[in-house]
């Protein structure tokens, strides 16, 4: 998923993270002299704005909130599209190339780089203080979305991976706290996976092999990065011997603990909620937002059948998370960038995060503000993801990166390392030698 | 594009039916047993090839538990429209079946419209360049589909058409019509000439001749190059992929690409109601040119 | 792929000038369309690729023009040349295989009862009227690592080892041979009947002619049969090069061109380069190539559509 910067490294507790996102908040990132200017509030009766929301980010009553609120403002309607991740980058490039593009979109914190660069994007710049609200947004979320002193897009909602198991089939197996060291995962594991031996199929811990984000935490536990800036050029790290290590602590892991099918999959094919939802597996790493699904896909899942923790580190801390995230952009080529303007400023105000991006669908929300606000009301639920936050790494922050994901070189090194079909040194040499490649390229 | 459109050409459906059972009539002593031998393989063969299509239904009648196992279940043991019915809400599939017709049907019925007249002109007069359009004509069907995505997007983005209907229907009109105009010329040319110069004996025009004599005609040609039109139309992926960025405007194709859960994790017994559901009307037409052409069709003139 | 027996007396044109008119009115409205939605991009494809029409392109409208550079860069990429060879060998390999067994497909229906070749007719229509995105997904799932059923089917066959866990799409080798086996099995239909249709149209005194002289089966196969199916198996093999060639949504929606770029033939490479990297100037290189590459196999086609008869 989404990706950002906030490079919290070490355990912090969550108050540390609002100190130093404050430090280099949205306030004083601007430089170009504009944020001064209001939104404007014109009215667009007859109108229609064009929102593109990512499946999976935020429901539909959030949407249908901030919808409710714009509509009671400008009069104008909203055409909401759900659209799907895969072949994102192509649909948005698209899209935006049009004379008629959507005119909001939401946009993962790593792709904003690139459109932004590109020429795609409205500068937000000018209404950036009207447009915080008060707020000061998660650093992680503003400045990927900044490029050359200027903002494009509007931070939407962050959200960190944690591990989400069954705590009924886990107390069924003798396991009643969750774990807080790798060797206590592991031993958890091996008396879940024994207690289940009859189930077909059954993973004590589904993790496919192609689930390259969480097999970045082993990399990025063991030390190891995806790639490093010097002089503006950029070298990939996979070969590392730390990063090696990592790939060989997430191959150990994953053959271990997850079916055999999975070492080449994706999370989507089987649906990994799915098999969850099913008793096939009693452990996945995700964000927040696949516990609804986890129940959607099984009603007899209650709340109190799940629960979260950060996914303990062989370091001894728990492993660095990619603090994914989501930004709301706005189309350069919008014929409706007033009303645009109006709808993000809503997404992103301090009532919509609270009660709906955080109170309904559980995301992280945009602003340290929020978090602080969040921290007494977390559920035990909620608790593991923003623990999990607190270790946070990020991708590189290079406009070419959104390419490697996009043609799922990464997905490949993972899945390769998990099957065996390459050492992890061919397969970190051949991913490297892509990386370098599309990184510098330009 | 020849690439998206069926692998169709009119006469081998043609002329199976005649009462040629063919060869071994005689049954000389010889060819008793390879006859039997041949029996076998055709039911080897028969099974192997309707195999994945026996698959896809199958997997489309059965609850997930009985789909998803690592040891295949070869029938449902509890058949269950379960997955239909998922198919027919995830996402809207009537909106999605209303814009492939729009689409479909506008650009078939454009390409048999143009088609009909350059047909007309192609066969039944001579002229100069008639062999050079022809040439071009035949060239341009055989274009990689994904050669003239490029151009067509770029122009049709810069005015407006890419994600619109008409867009759409006018990539179709490019990729179909060349096809269209050759198919019914085919047709035209099996007209005899003495048809169209009675006519003319009893003082129509041009115009008359063409459309009181030779289009009605060649309405079995309009049929086979219309279903052949459809079929392209129907079937097409990449442009839809490329130019409807709207879910809401999705064809079914693209739809059925994208047929996920809501996680966004692939429903199999879903995806394969869904495939069930996109394939049925294309399979049911072969099937009726099957029929239409055996009775209605000259020794075809028709090339894939 | 018979012959379209014109009668020349039916071309016998009028001379009068009011005719002469009437192709052009009658070719203008297609003529005029075709130019807009066809030979303009067609044009506008050439002068694209002598452009870094980018993704910056598409959003800002700022181009420059760059000469033979997208060309010049393209035939130094070794990821072209690759794709280029890809795709020529895999061609090859699934005409090859459609191709034999198609003829073979297309021997058996002569053998069979009416019952049983209606049979088999009605199993080849099903296969060929699959539209080629639900097929791609089919196959996706006969494929599918732990679930699939042809590979629960070859770990019985107990001569592969286990291959229930096995990812076709993670491998080369094995990403070709199932999007073979999907083509293949896709264009068996078409040649095996046009094939058939060809087949009993030859003489039966014939191949009893030679029988009578002591050929085995074989050898009135091969003399007869093959001799006469000659130019219609010829135009059906230039034919399925030519889609072969083109195939795109199989590969696309079975393994996207992967691993590691294994499967990316021409199609794939172009609309990767074009719509994934959005580097559209090169693309449209890409396409330029792949097209005249293209039209070489096309001119053979023409060719022997004259050879064989029609007359254009």
């Amino acid at each position: 998923m989404r990706i950002s910067k906030i490079a919290a490294v070490g355990a912090l507790s969550l108050a540390a993270v609002v100190a130093l996102s404050a430090c280099s908040s949205s306030g004083n990132a601007g430089t170009s002299g504009g944020g001064t200017q209001s939104v404007p509030t014109t009215k667009g009766d007859g109108k229609t704005l064009k929102v593109w929301v990512m499946t999976g980010d935020y429901t539909d009553a959030t949407i249908a909130e901030i919808n409710k609120e714009f509509t009671a403002k400008t009069g104008a309607k909203v055409d909401v599209q759900i659209q799907q991740w895969d072949g994102i980058t192509t649909k948005i490039s698209t899209a935006l190339a049009t004379s008629t593009p959507p005119d909001v979109m939401d946009l993962g914190n790593t792709q904003v780089a690139s459109y932004a660069a590109n020429g795609a994007l409205l500068d937000l710049t000018p209404y950036k203080k009207d447009l915080a609200q008060g707020q000061t947004w998660l650093t992680g979320l503003s400045e990927p979305a900044t490029v050359d002193g200027k903002l494009y897009g509007l931070p939407g909602f962050a959200g960190a991976r944690a591990v989400i198991y069954n705590k009924t089939t886990w107390a069924k197996a003798g396991v009643t706290d969750a774990p807080t060291t790798y060797d206590e995962l592991t031993a958890d594991l091996d008396k879940v996976a024994a207690a289940n031996k009859s189930t077909s199929d059954f993973s004590p811990f589904y993790l496919p092999g192609q689930q390259w984000y969480a097999g970045m935490q082993f990399v990025w536990d063991a030390g190891g990065e995806i790639a490093t800036e010097k002089d503006g050029k950029w070298t990939a790290g996979l070969g590392d011997s730390k990063a090696q290590q990592g790939l060989a602590d997430f191959k150990e892991f994953q053959n271990a603990y997850s079916s055999k099918a999975s070492r080449t999959l994706d999370t989507d094919s089987p649906d990994f909620t799915q098999i969850f939802a099913d008793g096939k597996t009693s452990a996945i790493l995700s964000t927040n937002g696949y516990v609804d699904l986890v129940k959607k896909a099984n009603p007899k899942l209650k709340d109190s059948d799940i629960g979260t923790f950060p996914f303990p580190g062989k370091s001894g801390k728990t492993q660095p998370v990619m603090l994914g995230g989501s930004d709301w952009g706005i189309a350069a080529k919008s014929k409706n960038t007033d009303l645009a303007l109006q709808w993000a400023k809503i997404a992103a105000s301090p009532s919509v995060q609270s009660k709906w991006v955080y109170g309904n669908d559980g995301w992280i929300p945009n602003s340290t503000d929020g978090i602080k606000a969040a921290d007494s009301t977390l559920s035990d639920i909620d608790k593991g993801f923003f623990n999990a936050a607190l270790n946070s790494k990020a991708t590189p922050a290079s406009g070419e990166w959104a390419g490697l994901e996009g043609d799922k070189s990464i997905n490949q090194l993972f899945s390769a390392v998990a099957s065996g079909s390459k050492t992890p040194e061919s397969a970190a040499s051949s991913f490297d030698t892509a990386a370098d490649k599309t990184l510098n390229a330009k | 594009m020849t690439t998206t459109a069926p692998r169709l050409s009119t006469d081998e459906v043609s002329d199976h039916a005649p009462a040629s059972a063919p060869t071994a009539v005689k049954s000389t002593r010889r060819r008793k047993r390879p006859r039997w031998i041949s029996h076998t393989i055709a039911v080897v063969f028969s099974i192997v090839w309707i195999f994945p299509v026996y698959w896809m239904i199958n997997t489309a009648f059965k609850p997930r538990t009985e789909a998803m196992t690592s040891k295949p279940e070869f029938y449902p043991h509890h058949p269950t429209l379960h997955n239909f019915a998922v198919a027919f809400t995830q996402g809207d599939f009537l909106v999605y079946l209303r814009n492939s017709a729009i689409v479909v049907s506008g650009a078939v019925v454009l390409s048999i419209l143009l088609g009909l007249f350059a047909a007309a002109a192609l066969s039944r007069f001579r002229f100069r360049g008639r062999r050079s359009i022809m040439v071009v004509i035949l060239v341009v069907q055989m274009l990689p589909a994904t050669a003239l995505l490029i151009p067509q997007f770029l122009i049709f983005s810069q005015i407006g058409l890419v994600g619109t209907y008409v867009g759409l229907m006018l990539a179709y009109v490019a990729a179909v019509l060349p096809f269209t105009i050759w198919v019914m010329r085919g047709f035209f040319l099996a007209i005899p000439m003495e048809v169209e110069e009675a006519a003319r004996m009893d003082g129509a025009s041009t115009w008359q001749v063409l459309t009181r004599v030779l289009f009605p005609l060649v309405m079995p040609g309009v049929i086979a190059s219309g279903v052949f039109a459809f079929i392209a139309a129907w079937n097409d992926y990449i442009v839809a992929y490329t130019f409807m960025q709207d879910q809401s405007h999705y064809t079914l194709p693209v739809w059925l690409a994208s047929f996920t859960t809501q996680t966004s994790g692939t429903d199999f017994g879903g995806q394969m109601a869904a495939s069930v559901l996109f394939s049925l009307p294309v399979v049911v037409f072969f099937m009726i040119i099957q029929r239409n052409l055996v009775s209605g069709m000259s020794a075809g003139a028709v090339k894939g | 792929m018979a012959i379209s027996t014109v009668n020349p007396g039916l071309r016998r044109a009028a001379k009068g000038p009011r005719r002469n008119l009437a192709p052009l009115w009658l070719l203008s409205p297609a003529g005029i369309v075709l130019l807009a939605v066809l030979v303009a991009p067609i044009i506008y494809l050439v002068v694209t690729s002598f452009t870094d029409y980018d993704q910056r392109t598409l959003y800002t409208g700022a181009y420059d023009s760059v000469g033979i550079a997208n060309y010049l860069s393209l035939f130094t990429d070794p990821d072209f040349w690759w794709s280029l060879i890809r795709t020529v060998l895999f061609t090859a390999a699934m005409v090859a295989g459609s191709i034999v067994i198609g003829t073979g497909v297309s021997h058996l229906l002569t053998r069979l009862s009416t019952v049983m070749r209606y049979v088999v007719t009605i199993v080849l229509i099903f296969a060929w009227g699959m539209p080629n995105v639900a097929s791609s997904l089919v196959w996706k799932w006969l494929f599918q690592p732990g679930y699939g059923v042809m590979n629960w089917f070859l770990t019985q066959l107990h001569v592969f080892g286990d291959m229930t866990n096995v990812d076709w799409s993670n491998n080369a080798f094995l990403s070709y041979a199932s999007i073979w086996m999907l083509i293949v099995w896709q264009a068996v239909p078409f040649i095996a009947l046009t094939l058939y249709a060809a087949e009993t149209q030859i003489p039966t005194e014939l191949k009893e002619a030679v029988r009578l002289d002591g050929a085995s089966e074989w050898g009135v196969y091969k003399t007869i049969t093959l001799t006469f199916l000659k130019p219609t198996l010829l135009l059906v093999t230039i034919l399925s090069v030519i889609w072969d060639y083109n195939v795109f949504n199989q590969i696309w929606l079975v393994s996207q061109g992967g691993p590691d770029d294994a499967t990316s033939t021409l199609g794939v490479f172009t609309f990767t380069t074009a719509f994934v990297g959005f580097h559209l100037g090169q693309g449209a290189a890409i396409s330029v190539v792949t097209t005249l590459i293209l039209l070489i196999l096309t001119v053979f086609y023409i060719r022997n559509l004259i050879r064989s008869g029609e007359d254009l």
